[in-house]
This record gives structure tokens, C-alpha cells and sequence, in this order.
């Protein structure tokens, strides 16, 4: 339910994309679930200063939220599209490399 | 009120034209060879690409709900019941990403057209289906109305409306509006609406990026629009005896009211058919994810516009005026009327109307097709073939607009955004149905009937009950449950969904028939890109007269 990229029977395959590559999968979800998070935690942001410029700070917070949120959205597809069987190079991504490789894309 | 501004109104009038000359053309836009097919008339092919489906998406779901009820709220009560709206256009988009490929995924595969066929397919219920289609339909006439109300606020201020005790000559150039936007869309389905929503979204973003720069420096720079807003919040409501409202949410009370509202709200959006509607258009699954990360610049402007309410309070003469008009709805047009000169008026008015006439014929043709799929075709002919679908989905749009239209000119205007956001209580009780039936067929078919009709009628009479000093009914969208305050539709949903989880443990254990599914798991996440785009009208025909007898 959480699991973002949801792609649990691929056939022709014994592994599930989630389930191998168990990184990006990860990021994923932690990517989606903090972009509603953080809009939804309200304490967080609910305060007039620190003003940045003439706008209080809960109004500033969430103007600047979405720029910031279409490009992990635009993240968040990138990986998408390497879980999914037959796109570029499963095998250069190894664990470690899984995280900033996509990031950079 | 009749001193109409001639340079506006022109403007207004030409654009105007414009636009139903449009929505004519868009029949013949990427034409189909038969255009007398669902398929075509009500999901346009199924062929829009990225940049179609942005100005289609974006043109769907900003709607004069944001435009005018949105500032409204905030003009009249600040950050809860009016920015709330931001937050829930942030969340939208992660959770759509997480539910709507897969939707679409499994529609395109079986030739879903509506999310009740959906249901149909999946449970195998068509008692279930009915429900669904059911709330669709009901939950999308105030919105409509709501769009019309939006389009009255704008003639109100320009003048156009006269103030004869006669209703139909009153609403006149509303009914004008509204019969050239039944017409095209029952000529060209939702190409149309495709079509103007390029129109629409250019002449928004105009409005909105010269409101932005222009307006503040009118009336004295953001610091000044923000500081008179919070001097208004805070201001004691004679009626009241409490605050105006909240500039920012700093109570327990009010920030759980703001938060619910907004994932309520969200929740509810991914849900309504005319949204569905909107993704279902798109050629391929990852369009509708490029589309997530692409629409938040339309969420940028939202906010903006919210803002404009603050900027109708700092402005005297617009705040006089709403004042004495007893209705905040006008906040945003009296506030361009006043500080814009009036040929740029007549452009915002014009992007507003047409801002609303493009979700309005969306709305339109997904409550028509949930008709003609999910009660027409289901219950009363069952044989009926591709060309009476389409028939009856164009009449029905019509049968639908003007119960809408019934709504926006009978009932109070201050209340179309909690009308709206009564409709979206009831469409948040498919939610479990829709969303939980795609990753899962746990439920039973029965207990989520049963979870539906618990939160449809919890959600209706705590709705009828929300009452202010000024108002007795249907004042507001958020109650008190235990003493923390909740956005109604939140309760309902999870009200439905424990009634629904309790009663499918029973009938489990009961061994009551759970229907059958005609769905598999691989399908919720397919891509037929190379699939033969709409299904040949042959195929459909004779599979579904099988199906049907």
C-alpha cells in the first residue's frame, strides 16, 4: 500500500522489481511518504517568523514546497522507470550506488 | 449595477466567442474515424500525450473553485477552511502517484471507462458498482454548480446580471454561458474541454503572473497584504463573538482541522470521476506520472490566488465592496475590477469564466458516462452497443448541467464551497472501494457496500449538523469527535472503513459468495503502448452483448 511502484507480478520474472532492487525501491517510498509528511505535519511549519522577506514563514513554506516537490516527483519517476525489467543496466546498480547515481540524472 | 464597463465587456464577449468556436472545432480535432463511440467522445481516444494531458489535467482540477471560492475563504476566514487548500494540492501528487497507474493500467486493460466499471470488474457486483456510480453522479452536480457560481460572481461584478425579481432574466447571460458550453460539449465530448483548456491555461497564467507582480505594488507591498489580513482574522466578529478567522494555524484544533481537510480533500480529488475521467484520456502510463511531477506548477499559482484574498482585504474599496455585497465569493472579481485596468479586466473575468466552463464539461461527461455505463447499460439495456452509449451520455451531460444549473441559481452562493466540499465527503466514501480494490481484493463486496452507505449517511447528517451562530445547517465541513476538531469526510472514510473491514471478517467467516474477478495482478501495472489504442467498435460490441445477456 505504501509501496509506491506497486509492480508485485512482473512475468516473466522469479523476482520482483521491488525485491531487487530493494535501495531505490526504498527511496522511493521514503521520498513519497515524506512529500506528504511534511505537508501535513503542520506544527512544523506553522509560525510567522523567521519572515523570509514580507511573507510569514507557513506561507512562504508552502509556496516553495512545490517547486521543490515537482522535482521529487520528477525523482521519485526516474527511479520508477529503473525498476521497471528491461530498462538500462539493473546490474550498475549496486546498493551503495543506488541513492546519489539517480539523483544526479 | 448597471454600469457596465463597455472595453470589458467586449473583451469578455470576444474571448467568449472564441472559446465556442473552439469547443465546435475540437470535434474535429485528431479525429476518430467514428466518433459515436465512448472511447472517442468521452475519453477522447484515450490518446493525449504529455503536454494535452497537462493542459487537460491542469485545466480539471483548477477549476473556479480555485479561483473564486478559494480566495473566498481566505478573504472571509484565513488559513483553515481557505489555504488548507494548498497543502492539499501538495499532497495530491505523491498520492496519486502511488494510486492512479495503477488505475490506469487496469482501465486501459479491460476498456474501463468509468471507475464504477471498475468495481463491476473487480467484484463482480454490480450492486456495489451502482453505489459508486451512484455517488459519482451525486457528487459531481454541486461541483458543477459550484462552477456556475463561480461564473455568476464574475457577471455579478461586471454588472451583466440585472437585479430583476425574475430569475431567468437574472441569470440570463449565465444561462447564455452555460447553454454554449452544454452544446459543445455535447458535440465534441471531451475534446472540447481538451481543446479550450489551452486557451484556459494561457489566459490564467497571464492573470495570475501580472495579479501577482501588479496588484501588491497597489496596495502597498506583501508585508502591508499580509499584515491586513492578520488584522482582519484577528478582528472580533460582532455576530460571532469570536475571531474571523485564523491567519496561521496555531491550535491543536485548527491544525488538525487543516491537515484532515487537506488529505481528505486529496484523497477525495483521486477519486472523482471527472479526475479519473482526466487520467484515463492519457496514451500511456507514464504520462500521468511525468504529469505529477509537472502539475505542482500549477499548485504554485493556486497558492498565489488564495493569496489574492488577503489582497482583497488590504484593498479598501474592494473589502467595502464585498462588504456591502454580503458575499466573499465576489472578493476576487471586485479586486481586479478595482485596481486592473478594465481591458485587463476583461481578461482575468474572461480567464475565470473559462476557467470554469473546462472542469464543468469534464464533469459533465464522467457523471454521463457513469450513467450510461453503470445504471443505463447495466440495468436497463444491457445489449446497448457503442453508438447508444455514446447518445445517451450526450444527452445525459445535458440532463446533468441543468440540475447544476438548478443548484448554482436556487440555493445561497456563500454556501458553494461547503456544497462542494459536502460532494467531496460523499465521493471520499468510494475511496475504499476504488483505491483498497486496487491493491487488493481483502473486502468483501457486501461489507464495502455496507461501509459506504455508513459513511455516506454519517457524513451527510454531521454535515447538516455543523451550524455557527450565523448559519444553522451546512455551515462548515469540519466537526468536533472526542474534542479535536476533524474535516468530516476524514471521520466518514474511516467509519467506512472499519464497518467494512468488521463485516468482511463476518461474511468470510459466513462463506457468503465474494464475486469474481475478472482482473489479474499483472494487469494493474501493464503498459500496452503498442496495444491497439481504443478498442475496435466490433470487438467491444460482441464481447459485451455476451457479457450483458
Amino acid at each position: 500500500m505504501t509501496q509506491p511502484s506497486g509492480t508485485p507480478n512482473t512475468p516473466g520474472r522469479t523476482r520482483s522489481p521491488v525485491a531487487a532492487h530493494p535501495v531505490t525501491s526504498a527511496i522511493i517510498a521514503i521520498l513519497v511518504l515524506a512529500s506528504i509528511f511534511f505537508a501535513l505535519y503542520v506544527p512544523l511549519y506553522a509560525s510567522a517568523t523567521p519572515k523570509v522577506g514580507d511573507f510569514p514563514f507557513f506561507y512562504f513554506y508552502l509556496l516553495i514546497y512545490m517547486p521543490v516537490l515537482g522535482v521529487v516527483m520528477w525523482i521519485v519517476i526516474t527511479l520508477q522507470r529503473r525498476l521497471r525489467p528491461g530498462s538500462p543496466g539493473p546490474g550498475a546498480e549496486g546498493p551503495a550506488g543506488a541513492g546519489h547515481g539517480e539523483v544526479a540524472r | 449595477m448597471s454600469n457596465v464597463n463597455a472595453v470589458t465587456f467586449t473583451i469578455v464577449v470576444v474571448l467568449f466567442l472564441v472559446v465556442t468556436l473552439t469547443g465546435f472545432a475540437a470535434a474535429r480535432w485528431r479525429r476518430a474515424e467514428d466518433m459515436l463511440h465512448l472511447n472517442e467522445w468521452g475519453l477522447g481516444g484515450r490518446s493525449f500525450g504529455t503536454f494535452v494531458s497537462w493542459f487537460l489535467l491542469g485545466g480539471d482540477l483548477y477549476t473556479a473553485y480555485t479561483f473564486i471560492a478559494v480566495p473566498a475563504a481566505v478573504f472571509g476566514a484565513g488559513a483553515v477552511t481557505g489555504f488548507f487548500a494548498v497543502a492539499y494540492t501538495i499532497i495530491v501528487f505523491p498520492l496519486a502517484l502511488i494510486f492512479l497507474p495503477r488505475l490506469w493500467s487496469i482501465a486501459r486493460t479491460h476498456h474501463y471507462v468509468t471507475p464504477a466499471d471498475f468495481i463491476r470488474g473487480r467484484y463482480g457486483s454490480r450492486g456495489l458498482a451502482l453505489a459508486i456510480a451512484f455517488t459519482g453522479i451525486l457528487a459531481l452536480m454541486p461541483y458543477i454548480a459550484l462552477q456556475l457560481v463561480g461564473i455568476q460572481a464574475v457577471l455579478t461584478v461586471m454588472g451583466v446580471g440585472t437585479t430583476s425579481g425574475n430569475a431567468l432574466i437574472k441569470d440570463l447571460p449565465l444561462f447564455i454561458a452555460f447553454l454554449v458550453l452544454a452544446i459543445f460539449t455535447f458535440v465534441s465530448g471531451l475534446r472540447a474541454p481538451a481543446l479550450i483548456a489551452f486557451i484556459k491555461d494561457t489566459l490564467v497564467y497571464v492573470m495570475i503572473i501580472v495579479a501577482v507582480l501588479y496588484l501588491p505594488t497597489r496596495v502597498g507591498g506583501w508585508g502591508h497584504i499580509f499584515a491586513a489580513g492578520e488584522a482582519h482574522l484577528k478582528a472580533i466578529n460582532p455576530t460571532t463573538g469570536k475571531p474571523n478567522g485564523v491567519f496561521i494555524p496555531t491550535s491543536a484544533n485548527s491544525q488538525l482541522a487543516f491537515s484532515t481537510l487537506a488529505l481528505g480533500s486529496a484523497l477525495a480529488l483521486m477519486v472523482y470521476p471527472h479526475a479519473v475521467t482526466g487520467v484515463l484520456s492519457t496514451k500511456r502510463r507514464d504520462i500521468i506520472k511525468r504529469n505529477m511531477a509537472l502539475l505542482p506548477l500549477y499548485s504554485i499559482m493556486l497558492a498565489f490566488i488564495a493569496l489574492l484574498g488577503y489582497v482583497a482585504v488590504a484593498d479598501k474599496v474592494t473589502a467595502a465592496n464585498v462588504k456591502k455585497a454580503n458575499n466573499a465569493q465576489l472578493a476576487v472579481p471586485y479586486l481586479f475590477q478595482h485596481l486592473f485596468p478594465s481591458w485587463f479586466a476583461g481578461i482575468a473575468f474572461a480567464a475565470i469564466i473559462i476557467g470554469a466552463l473546462v472542469p464543468a464539461a469534464i464533469m459533465a461527461i464522467a457523471a454521463a458516462n457513469l450513467f450510461t455505463r453503470n445504471i443505463f447499460k447495466e440495468f436497463f439495456k444491457p445489449g446497448a452497443d457503442p453508438r447508444l452509449e455514446t447518445r445517451v451520455s450526450q444527452w445525459v451531460s445535458l440532463i446533468v448541467k441543468v440540475g447544476a444549473l438548478l443548484f448554482a441559481v436556487s440555493l445561497p452562493k456563500t454556501f458553494s464551497i461547503n456544497l462542494q466540499l459536502l460532494g467531496g465527503i460523499w465521493i471520499l466514501q468510494t475511496f475504499p472501494s476504488i483505491v483498497f480494490g486496487l491493491f487488493t481484493r481483502w473486502f468483501h463486496r457486501w461489507a464495502l457496500l455496507a461501509g459506504w452507505l455508513a459513511g455516506m449517511l454519517y457524513g451527510t447528517i454531521a454535515a447538516y449538523n455543523v451550524s455557527t451562530p450565523t448559519t444553522s445547517h451546512w455551515a462548515g465541513s469540519v466537526n468536533t469527535v472526542w474534542g479535536h476538531t476533524y474535516y468530516i469526510g476524514l471521520t466518514a472514510i474511516i467509519l467506512n472503513i472499519a464497518v467494512s473491514a468488521v463485516l468482511t471478517l463476518v461474511l468470510r467467516v459466513a462463506r457468503v459468495p465474494a464475486g469474481t474477478d475478472e482482473t489479474l495482478p499483472r494487469q494493474y501495472t501493464a503498459d500496452p503502448v503498442d496495444a491497439p489504442a481504443p478498442v475496435p467498435a466490433a470487438a467491444v460490441l460482441g464481447s459485451e452483448v455476451r457479457r450483458g445477456d
